[in-house]
């Protein structure tokens, strides 16, 4: 087991190396420049590649690779030429926002989601199972910026029970920092509920119809414990593997969520920094994130070989 | 003849121009506080005039209103600055509006193009436009306590004319002021030296030019670690891409002022973001609010829609050196193929002033009148036979994902059809747009650019139209009409100056390197108790705003 947390934490260098040197193509391509972006639309082409020169943009782009990687992996992250901030703190910053609105989602989302897919998947094709199919699906398939909107209008504008901005004023403890949180999670939910919550079904389904199951209830064992014991430990193990991959996106990828509700999270801060041409900031922030989803990835994995011993074998 | 005489004599030649019926009472406001005439001087030259009393007395304005209360603090929803917020290079729309509390100008230039007075007292010029004297008001502090005097002003302009600066005012003063050219009288005046005349000077050191807030000479050019200015309020915090607070600057040089006791500038990412929080009463008011996706806005009845007539365009330029466009049938084609009154009503419910495919806005006091172009399909076809595409011919329009612009761009689809002008649609990334050497916007055969609002129309003529422009998307080249522009640009009296100017518009609108179909009316969401706000859209004078 530690053996295989071990490799799979060196697998990560790689990756992350191949990563960031990919994000730095990349940025190669997108249209325009960081001295257009600093000096603006109406600047003359001399003025841009007089800055472009003066901040080194014209260097080759192994030479800049190297010199980035170079700080980078020495702790020193720089600061932006297009914002004048730090690189660290920010980025920092607005990955903390990120795990904050991804865990208040989770902690929602799991326990429920789980609770619902099982039940539908013991009570398959029952009234039951078709309400709690038919109706997580639906809210899947409502887009975050629809259904952002709808709750705002109801429960912002007009009801006003909660705020419209997403951030808490600065200095505030962390119970009303969720409570600034609850609108914007509300749109992850729905769309990670019915995900999960069939991942849940499928397994319960899978592992219902399988012998050592019916050997089980033919036994005499207690409903209860046939359900515990054996069907819920190996019906999860699809489940935990997709909620694994799900953490990258709620981490990385809330673009909409964070705009809408005015929320300074990681996503739209990559975003920004990929409009501004600001490869410090967009470097930073995609490794945190790479190392969140992988991070995430081996958890799950973890616990599907706690919870599935041929799987620790395998590892 | 000495100055004064020569003040005299061109408040005498204003006077006479009303008279004659030249000019309209309004344009020699105008043209009265460009050339640094008071507010009561310019009153009393109306008075001069005889006739009718103006149309909105203030005093009629000021029943209508509450008496100002002090104290509170204003919340605006307002974009970010993309870049680091300092006032010599800032260049989007996030960054003026916060500066603007802090740094004042010599001249703001109001909603109506007239100039009003601020760190310059009165201003004057030499009988060619050519030195431009500028008396500075005396006992005014920057809010770290230092005096405000003539050398800041040569310091803030020797700065903003350098071209390592990396400052959008060069696009303004490059040309008519170079570094060196702002010289110290005494302490209290500043003078000018232009490299050519120019009539309008003021206004290019006024709030249109949005950089040339004046800084203290020894200015550190870290502005978020030293924010000084001479303004109402100071910077107390500002957090990128979340917000910005300012408290009221109490040693600010206008007693009693301002009236709040702070600002909050909340940053929305996002149009539909701003529109629920002024709703829900999270803002008191907007900056800029966008026609389209605003109407829940319009019909909020605890909301006041601001809206003021602009100068702002949409230039659809079409390249008068390559392709079929290079005969101008064509391109007139395409201009008589669009009905005007027709695309306003649509992309903006009307609220739009209509345009006649020159600068020449009929919002300027002097603008020349043309009789307006209309939609004419034969005349049209008629051009398009002429110029040897009887058939009809295939356009493509290039233009960038903003705002009404893609809806723009399909209604002149729509109604090039019917003539046989097929175009074809490239919609492109904003900043793709904008991007690259040569940039789309410099380069495509046609597209759609977007402007903001000029005090002038000669900030757009030496932008735009001239062989030496820099941002002449539609590669125009006429000598003739570089030379009258040089002429209307150093001309100062009225009465020679209307001619050159009908005869530039008359030349543009026969050229038509450009289509301008109207010209943008910017709208600000407040709430109804909001009072005193001056400027709209990237200009916040918030001085004497209030809420009662």
């Amino acid at each position: 087991m530690t053996r295989l947390i071990l490799r799979r934490l060196l697998l990560m260098v790689p990756t992350l190396l191949l990563v960031s040197l990919l994000i730095f193509m990349l940025s190669e391509i997108l249209p325009g420049d960081v001295a257009r972006t600093i000096l603006g639309q109406y600047a003359t082409p001399e003025q841009v590649q007089a800055l472009n020169t003066e901040m080194g943009a014209d260097k080759p782009i192994v030479e800049r690779y190297a010199a980035w990687l170079g700080h980078f992996v020495t702790g020193n992250w720089g600061t932006s030429p297009i914002t004048d901030l730090k690189v660290a703190p920010q980025v920092v910053d607005a990955l903390g926002n990120s795990l904050l609105l991804a865990g208040l989602a989770l902690v929602v989302i799991i326990p429920l989601s789980i609770l619902l897919g099982v039940l539908a998947g013991l009570r398959k094709d029952s009234l039951l199972d078709r309400g709690i199919t038919i109706s997580t699906l639906s809210l899947t398939v409502i887009p975050e910026f629809v259904s952002g909107v709808i709750l705002l209008v109801i429960f912002a504008v007009t009801l006003k029970w909660l705020p419209v901005q997403a951030l808490a004023p600065p200095g505030s403890s962390l119970p009303t920092r969720l409570y600034y949180l609850i609108l914007p999670a509300i749109p992850l939910m729905f769309i990670e509920l019915g995900y999960i919550a069939r991942m849940a079904r499928v397994g319960t389904v899978e592992v219902l119809a399988r012998p050592y199951i019916r050997t089980a209830v033919l036994k005499g064992l207690p409903r209860r414990r046939v359900v515990f014991g054996h069907v819920l430990r190996n019906a999860m193990v699809p489940t935990v593997t997709v909620i694994g991959s799900q953490i990258g996106w709620l981490v990385g990828g809330l673009v909409v969520v964070e705009t809408l509700f005015g929320y300074p999270g990681i996503g739209k801060l990559l975003v920004d920094a990929a409009k501004t041409h600001d490869v410090l900031v967009l470097e930073a922030g995609v490794l945190l994130v790479a190392v969140i989803y992988m991070l995430s990835n081996l958890t799950a994995d973890v616990i599907v070989a706690l919870l599935d011993p041929r799987a620790r074998q395998r590892a | 003849m000495t100055d004064d005489q020569y003040r005299r004599e061109y408040a005498h030649h204003l006077i006479e121009q009303v008279n004659k019926g030249r000019m309209t009472r309004r344009q020699l406001l105008v043209r009265a506080s460009i050339f640094g005439f008071s507010a009561t001087a310019a009153g009393s030259l109306l008075a001069a005039c005889g006739g009718g009393s103006t149309a909105s007395s203030p005093a009629a304005i000021a029943s209508a209103t509450p008496a100002p209360k002090a104290g509170g603090t204003l919340r605006i929803s307002s974009p970010d600055s993309l870049i680091a917020l300092d006032p010599v290079t800032m260049n989007d729309a996030g960054g003026p509006v916060q500066i603007q509390q802090v740094c004042e100008y010599l001249v703001w230039a109001e909603n109506d193009q007239t100039l009003r007075p601020v760190l310059a007292e009165s201003w004057r010029s030499d009988k060619t436009a050519e030195v431009w004297t500028f008396k500075l008001r005396q006992g005014v502090k920057f809010n770290d306590g230092s005096p405000f005097g003539a050398d800041d002003v040569v310091a803030t302009f020797d700065r903003l004319t350098d071209p390592k600066s990396g400052s959008s005012a060069l696009s303004v003063l490059g040309g008519i002021l170079s570094p060196g050219g702002t010289q110290k009288v005494d302490d209290a005046t500043v003078a000018f030296n232009l490299d050519a005349p120019f009539a309008d000077f003021p206004a290019l050191v006024s709030s249109s030019n949005y950089n040339a807030v004046i800084l203290p000479r020894n200015y550190s050019g870290e502005f978020l670690k030293t924010p000084v200015g001479t303004g109402p309020f100071t910077l107390t915090k500002h957090t990128a891409k979340q917000n910005s607070t300012f408290a009221k600057n109490p040693n600010y040089w206008q007693k009693g002022l301002p009236y709040f006791d702070g600002l909050v500038f909340k940053f929305a990412a996002d149009d539909a973001a701003a529109s629920l929080a002024l709703q829900a009463g999270e803002v008191d008011m907007q900056c800029q609010t966008p026609f389209q996706g605003s109407q829940a806005l319009f019909l909020d009845p605890k909301l006041n829609i601001a809206e003021v007539p602009s100068t702002g365009l949409r230039e659809v330029f079409m390249r008068v050196d390559k392709g079929p466009l290079s005969d101008k049938r064509v391109r007139q084609a395409v201009a008589y193929c669009i009905d005007r009154p027709a695309i306003i009503q649509a992309l903006f419910d009307g609220r739009a002033t209509i345009g006649n495919d020159t600068v020449f806005s009929s919002l300027y006091p002097n603008s020349p009148k043309l009789p307006q172009r209309a939609q004419d399909y034969a005349k049209a076809k008629q051009l398009l036979t002429d110029a040897g595409h009887p058939d009809g011919l295939a356009l493509h329009l290039t233009t960038m994902n903003f705002l009404e612009v893609p809806q723009y761009a399909q209604l002149i689809k729509a109604q090039c059809k019917p003539a046989g002008i097929k175009v074809n649609i490239d919609m492109i990334e904003y900043s793709a747009f904008f991007a690259g050497d040569p940039a789309p916007w410099l380069s495509v055969p046609m597209g759609i650019t977007d402007w903001t609002f000029r005090p002038t129309p000669i900030q757009f003529v030496m932008a735009m139209l001239l062989t030496t422009s820099v941002w002449n998307s539609s590669h125009s080249s006429n000598a003739e009409y570089d030379k009258l522009a040089a002429q209307y640009a150093a001309t100062v009296d009225e009465a020679t100056r209307m001619p050159i100017a009908t005869k530039m518009a008359t030349i543009e609108n026969d050229e038509t390197p450009h289509m301008l179909s109207f010209f943008i009316t910017q709208l600000s969401a407040r709430v109804k108790n909001l009072y005193g706000v001056h400027g709209i859209n990237i200009y916040l004078d918030l001085s004497k705003a209030y809420l009662a």
